[in-house]
């Protein structure tokens, strides 16, 4: 049999043509009679009303084609988010979904909004027809902060970002699914969380801060899309949900999905900010103003930053509650989250943060409220973590100064109250299947030198002060069963024996098409030369709904392993017919099938995958030769549970008490894969999250000028940490919780990678100078002004 | 002069073009030329995706970035792109450790990433950990953390002065 | 509108030699700006700050000079590289400040296409190679319609952004003294790829432990990078003791008045430019 892939360092299926700069993103496509398209943004306001706009001199440049404006498109309003596909309509109704967005607006809601549309023979053109359009605006008071717009959605007759949504709260927990607005559980006397504080010896309660991030995915978005002659609408984007987008099209289009074709290009990074529509939209309708010609729209750097989605900023609070020996009894929280111009996905984050929060500890009752106001600010929406690093930057901290202030290890308390296997996971109902968080913590623990460390930075003294800390977190496979999560895959045997996997998967550079054919070549026994993935196109692939939630090893790997096992199973069915014997007595290996302790009686799997292709007549005997049909493999799979993996992570930083800078040394994260198919890719996400976790604790945050307008829209200004700034980072695979449920025991490792390095490097300088800085980033700037203000304790 | 008549040797070989004179060195080689190798990711020398070898004679290069080159000023210049670095099919010995050690995540800033490792060791053939890295600053890769880039131009760094010995 | 892929049109003048360029540079005046590396006039082109005219320096040759006399000091050529300042080993030896300021930046791309009087001539507040530059001492040599003259680089900043070069001159070289003076730069950003928060270099002519002669300065915290003249009073003559150190971390806050950008806070600079001073006053003594 072909050696086992599994677990191995192979080197991915796509990277010899990414080394080479030969992998086409969007932006690399070239056709012939293409077009350029350029949107045209509002630059100069966050808020403002388009009283006129003048395409007469830009319609005069050489090479433009057309200009669209608002009159010509749809009017349909429509989200961004393929939210509604994932719930049931009655949900998104519960929840107070709404599409409040046009492809151009005749209302600015925040800077970037798109306002109309230029086609033209060459960028070059379409970029200066753009810049000769001229828009009347009607400057209006611009609201970006929670109490600004809830004040004046106070008001009788206020401004309102939207008459759908009074008061201008885009969003909180609507009561008729969650009693309190809360999310959470009550105690087994049906007591909440606040009426169970009575009960405790020990309350903390405090509030914090966490920033608007920005995915930074290196590719900017770009898009070709080209109305055909058979009037179909063809789109190539790097979305990161091929299909859901393509539903979302063909209905802001009114078009059958037949007439929708959409391919997903190589994906220049996600990190969920493709996790909807961006500019799909103005592309399509650019292309369908222009019939015939493909149209191409590759979006600015500067573009990215305002014209599409970021993290949810806002503040958190906690209140906790806990017997006097560390016991916890009761959690009280609120999310309120600053919303920006549009309702996109709504409560999703903060909602997920509250659902986090349910899913990491023994609370004896835990009630979480989130609401969200609209601010006119770039509009926020998924980024990798979902909710998640939000509520481990505020939790962890909390969690740590409490076994501080109790005198408790921190390490030992977090093993004894995590939930664990049968307790209920973020959702409420399913389980935890599989639980690795004691061995993080005790590899993490040994690899970090923890208590040594411990012990050797109790008493510092001097200018720099080493501090360390710890954060654990648990996270989700998929969002089954809250969200749908389905995937379907076609494996067809070529008459050679090799296997075409026709499978919408999203490898958003995760090693996701390595991944499944890895798990596809073992399944089948089969060299993974002998397999291949075929992606992306939605005239193609059967569904999938995309790359979110962590899900695709663990949702759509399974899909890919019955619809190999089914080809296994015929072509074993066949073997035993032709040899006469029972396909339990058979095996196949090396593509030879063979009963059982005795190969002589053997058929080559080749033979009869090429009969059923070719399958001839016999001249001699007027029958056929061997079995015809050509072998097919299916699966439509709906995942079972979502069996949340853990993570354990220390870091350990050095804090330069004279003047606030925090340097990160080094860091240790163990996560609870359950099984690495691919280790490197494994290792990869860890890492490269690491970098996003770190960049949202020190550094990362939009910066807004008075009128609303973004200061650091470009990589200048907006600060991620390089190459030298990343501290060594040791990622530990562990692997003593096989789960289950999860294919070959796989839990998830996307999004997990974030939460560890945000709560420990705030834990640890929260350990070395002794004050927990509660807002993120920890810059010099409020470190120094804490020690300022406090003065160092250790 | 609007326009600017200009011979550029790219990957070996020679094109004559006559290009606009405030069009950048990336601007011709991905649109006028179509090689989209050279990625845009800022525009504004911040990234490095669009990071090309300029050859500065007696077999050296170094690293320049095509977003803020103007191509009318690079008449007579020699340049290699990532497409470049490999030959028949093989590839440069920075390209496979890439490979081999799975950096590449999402490929966007392999390209410059890959061409930057070059410009590294073709100036230090055994960097330090810590010059690697201030090495590569100016490439931003948003996906692998640095982590297995760095230990990619480590690999390189070994195979190739074993390859010279 | 302003884009960060599509430059705005110009015109692109190519001189070859300094006088086609002076005489170029006459006649357009304000309307034309000088590029040397244009790893700054092409960016600001992406910002919509772009000039009608271009004048390249690119083709001029032999202005790519790097040289130095123990008795003249240091000419550093209008298309000299930072990237070439850093890797002088004369640079190294004498002028480590300098050195440094060319070293750490920009990136290896930039710093082999942006060049030393670049950096001086774009007359940021942030610039490195001027904090440098303005604690070592130097003089800008400029051409214009009537011929060449020399700014000493304490005259040369006026306002925000604003030098004493004319709008038909050209900067031909930067010359630094030969000196025996201790001198060093550092600088604070928010990740090792940044512009700088505050940036601070000294250097200091000792006669023994005392301090005979000290320039000092600092950048980012004022319209134009500034000599901190008061501290520079109470080094000179004194001994680097813990007393005279914590004068200066007090004095500095005096001399400087930050502002809040994207980078940092006035209050933050205010705080730290003090420390930054104090540790580049050791710094430069080997401490
Ligand atoms: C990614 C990036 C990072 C950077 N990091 C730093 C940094 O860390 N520190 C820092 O200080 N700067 C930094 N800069 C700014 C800038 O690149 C440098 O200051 C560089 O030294 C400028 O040199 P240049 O030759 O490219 O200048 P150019 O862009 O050619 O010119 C800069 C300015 O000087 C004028 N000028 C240039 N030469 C002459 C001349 N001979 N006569 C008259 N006027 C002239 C130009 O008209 C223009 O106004 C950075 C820039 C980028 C893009
Ligand atoms: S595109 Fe040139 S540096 Fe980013
Ligand atoms: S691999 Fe995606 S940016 Fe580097």
């Amino acid at each position: 049999m072909a050696e086992s892939v599994i677990g191995k360092r192979i080197p991915k299926v796509d990277s010899r043509e990414k080394v080479t700069g030969q992998a086409v993103y969007a932006g690399d496509m070239r056709m012939p009679g293409m077009y350029y398209g350029k949107v045209v943004r509002c630059w100069e306001h966050a808020h403002a009303k388009v009283k006129k706009l003048d395409f007469s001199a830009a319609l005069k440049v050489p090479g433009v084609v057309k200009i669209i404006g608002p009159d010509d498109v749809t009017k349909k309003p429509y989200n961004t988010t393929v939210m509604k596909l994932l719930v049931p309509e009655i949900f998104g109704e519960v929840f107070g979904e709404i599409a409040d967005l046009n492809i151009f607006n005749r209302v600015v809601k925040h800077q970037g909004d798109a306002i109309c549309g230029v086609i033209a023979r060459t960028e070059e053109a379409a970029e200066r027809a753009a810049a000769k359009i001229k828009v009347t605006y009607e400057p209006l008071p611009v609201y970006m902060t929670v109490e600004a717009s809830k004040a004046e959605g106070k008001k009788k007759n206020g401004y309102l970002f939207t008459p759908l949504k009074p008061g201008n709260l885009a969003f909180d927990l609507p009561e008729s699914f969650f009693p309190g607005k809360r999310y959470g559980w009550n105690d087994k006397d049906g007591k909440t969380a606040e009426q169970l504080f009575s009960k405790c010896d020990y309350i903390i309660e405090d509030t914090f801060y966490v920033p608007k991030q920005k995915q930074c995915q290196m590719e900017n978005h770009s898009y070709v899309a080209h109305y055909d002659e058979r009037n179909r609408l063809n789109i190539w984007t790097s979305t990161q949900m091929p299909k859901p987008v393509q539903v979302l099209i063909a209905e802001l289009f009114e078009l059958p999905l037949t007439r929708v074709r959409l391919t997903q290009t190589t994906v220049g990074g996600g990190f969920g900010v493709r996790l909807g529509m961006i500019g799909e939209p103005h592309a399509c309708a650019m292309a369908m103003a222009v019939p015939g010609h493909p149209v191409r729209m590759e979006f600015l750097r500067e573009e990215d930053w305002v014209a599409s989605e970021t993290r949810y900023p806002g503040h958190i609070w906690l209140k906790m509650g806990f017997k006097k020996d560390g016991t916890p009894v009761a959690v009280d929280a609120m999310y309120s989250a600053r919303k920006g111009g549009y309702y996109t996905h709504g409560s999703g984050p903060p909602f997920c943060a509250a659902a986090f929060l349910h899913g990491m500890y023994k609370w004896q009752a835990l009630g979480m409220q989130t609401e969200g106001y609209f601010t006119n600010e770039v509009p926020t929406g998924a980024y990798r973590g979902y909710g998640n690093p939000q509520i481990t930057f505020a939790a962890e901290q909390m969690i740590t100064k409490m076994c501080n202030e109790l005198g408790l290890d921190e390490i030992e308390w977090r093993k004894k109250w995590h939930k664990s296997i049968g307790d209920e996971t973020w959702l409420k109902g399913v389980t935890f299947a599989s639980d690795g968080l004691n061995d993080c913590l005790d590899v993490a623990a040994k690899e970090f030198g923890w208590y040594e460390k411990k012990k050797k930075y109790a008493k510092q003294t001097g200018v720099k002060r080493r501090g360390i800390g710890l954060a654990v977190m648990q996270h989700t496979s998929g969002a089954f069963p809250m969200l749908l999560e389905h995937s379907v895959c076609t494996a067809k045997l070529n008459e050679d024996c090799t296997v075409e996997l026709i499978q919408q998967i999203s490898d958003l550079g995760t090693g996701g098409h390595t991944v499944i054919t890895q798990m596809a070549a073992e399944t089948l026994g089969f060299p993974m030369e002998d397999i291949h993935l075929k992606s992306g196109d939605s005239d193609m692939c059967g569904f999938d709904i995309g790359a979110h939630a962590s899900r695709t090893i663990y949702c759509a790997g399974p899909a890919t392993i019955e619809a190999c096992e089914s080809v296994k199973k015929q072509l074993l069915e066949r073997a035993a017919q032709l040899l006469e014997a029972n396909v339990a007595d058979l095996e196949m290996k090396d593509k030879i099938i063979s009963v059982k302790g005795n190969p002589q009686k053997s058929i080559s799997a080749v033979k009869i995958a090429k009969e059923g292709v070719y399958n001839y007549i016999d001249a001699a005997t007027g029958k056929t030769i061997g079995i015809p049909g050509q072998i097919q493999g299916y699966s439509s799979f709906f995942a079972k549970h979502c069996s949340p993996p853990y993570g354990a992570c220390m870091s350990e930083v050095e804090v330069d008490i004279e003047t606030g800078e925090v340097k990160v040394l080094n860091l240790v994260n163990g996560h609870d894969i359950g099984k690495a198919i691919h280790p490197p890719s494994v290792e990869g996400q860890l890492e490269g999250g690491a970098q996003q976790g770190l960049g949202f604790v020190l550094t990362e945050e939009y910066a807004y000028d008075s009128k609303g307008r973004v200061l650091n829209n470009d990589f200048t200004d907006y600060k991620m940490l390089g190459p030298s700034d990343m501290p060594k980072a040791k990622i530990i695979l562990v692997e003593t919780a096989p789960d289950p449920i999860g294919p070959m025991g796989v839990k998830s490792c996307g999004e997990s990678a974030l939460m560890g390095p945000i709560g420990s490097v705030a834990n640890a300088v929260y350990d070395a100078i002794g004050i927990q800085i509660k807002e993120a980033p920890i810059t010099p700037e409020k470190v120094l002004k804490a020690i300022k203000e406090q003065g160092l304790r250790k | 002069m609007k326009k600017r008549a200009i011979t550029l040797t790219i990957n070996g070989e020679e094109y004559s073009l006559n290009v606009p004179v405030h069009h950048t060195l990336l601007q011709v080689l991905r649109d006028h030329l179509n090689l989209t190798d050279v990625k845009y990711g800022c525009g504004r020398g911040e990234c490095g995706a669009c990071t090309v070898l300029l050859d500065v004679g007696k077999g050296k290069r170094k690293p320049i970035l095509a977003c803020i080159a103007l191509a009318a000023t690079m008449d007579g210049k020699s340049i290699t792109t990532a497409a470049g670095l490999s030959k028949d099919g093989t590839l440069h010995p920075v390209q496979k450790a890439f490979v081999d050690e799975s950096a590449i995540q999402c490929g966007f800033c392999t390209p410059g990433m890959v061409l930057k490792s070059v410009s590294i060791l073709e100036k230090n053939s055994k960097p330090t950990e810590e010059e690697i890295r201030f090495g590569l600053e100016g490439n931003i890769c948003r996906c692998t953390g640095y982590a297995k880039i760095v230990t990619a131009v480590q690999a390189a760094s070994k195979k190739m002065a074993a390859g010279k010995r | 509108m302003a884009s960060s892929r599509i430059l705005p049109e110009f015109e692109l003048l190519l001189p070859q030699n300094i006088k086609e360029a002076v005489s170029a540079l006459g006649k357009l005046k304000s309307k034309a700006s000088v590029m040397a590396g244009g790893t700054d006039v092409v960016i600001s082109c992406t910002k919509g700050f772009g000039s009608p005219n271009v004048i390249s320096l690119a083709e001029i040759p032999g202005l790519d000079y790097v040289v130095y006399d123990s008795k003249k000091g240091l000419r550093i050529g209008a298309m000299a590289t930072l990237q070439q300042v850093a890797d002088n080993a004369d640079v190294k030896k004498r002028y480590p400040a300098l050195q440094r300021a060319c070293a750490i930046n920009g990136t290896p791309q930039t710093r082999n296409m942006g060049t030393v009087v670049g950096n001086i001539m774009r007359a940021s507040p942030s610039g490195d190679c001027i904090c440098a530059v303005l604690a070592i001492g130097g003089k800008i040599v400029l051409q214009g319609p009537k011929g060449k003259r020399e700014v000493n680089i304490d005259d040369f900043y006026l306002k925000y952004r604003e030098t004493a070069c004319k709008a038909d001159e050209l900067a031909i070289e930067i010359k630094l003294p030969a000196i025996s003076a201790k001198n060093a730069f550092a600088r604070m950003t928010r990740t090792t790829l940044d512009l700088s928060k505050v940036n601070v270099a000294c250097s200091l002519v000792m006669s023994g432990k005392t301090v005979k002669e000290a320039r000092v300065a600092v950048g980012a915290v004022a319209p134009t990078t500034i000599r901190l003249k008061k501290v520079e009073a109470i080094l000179k003559g004194s001994q680097i003791t813990d007393e005279v150190l914590q004068k200066v971390v007090a004095t500095v806050p005096t001399e400087i008045k930050p502002i809040d950008d994207v980078r940092s806070t006035a209050e933050y600079r205010r705080d730290v430019a003090g420390v930054m001073v104090k540790r580049i006053i050791l710094e430069a003594l080997g401490k």
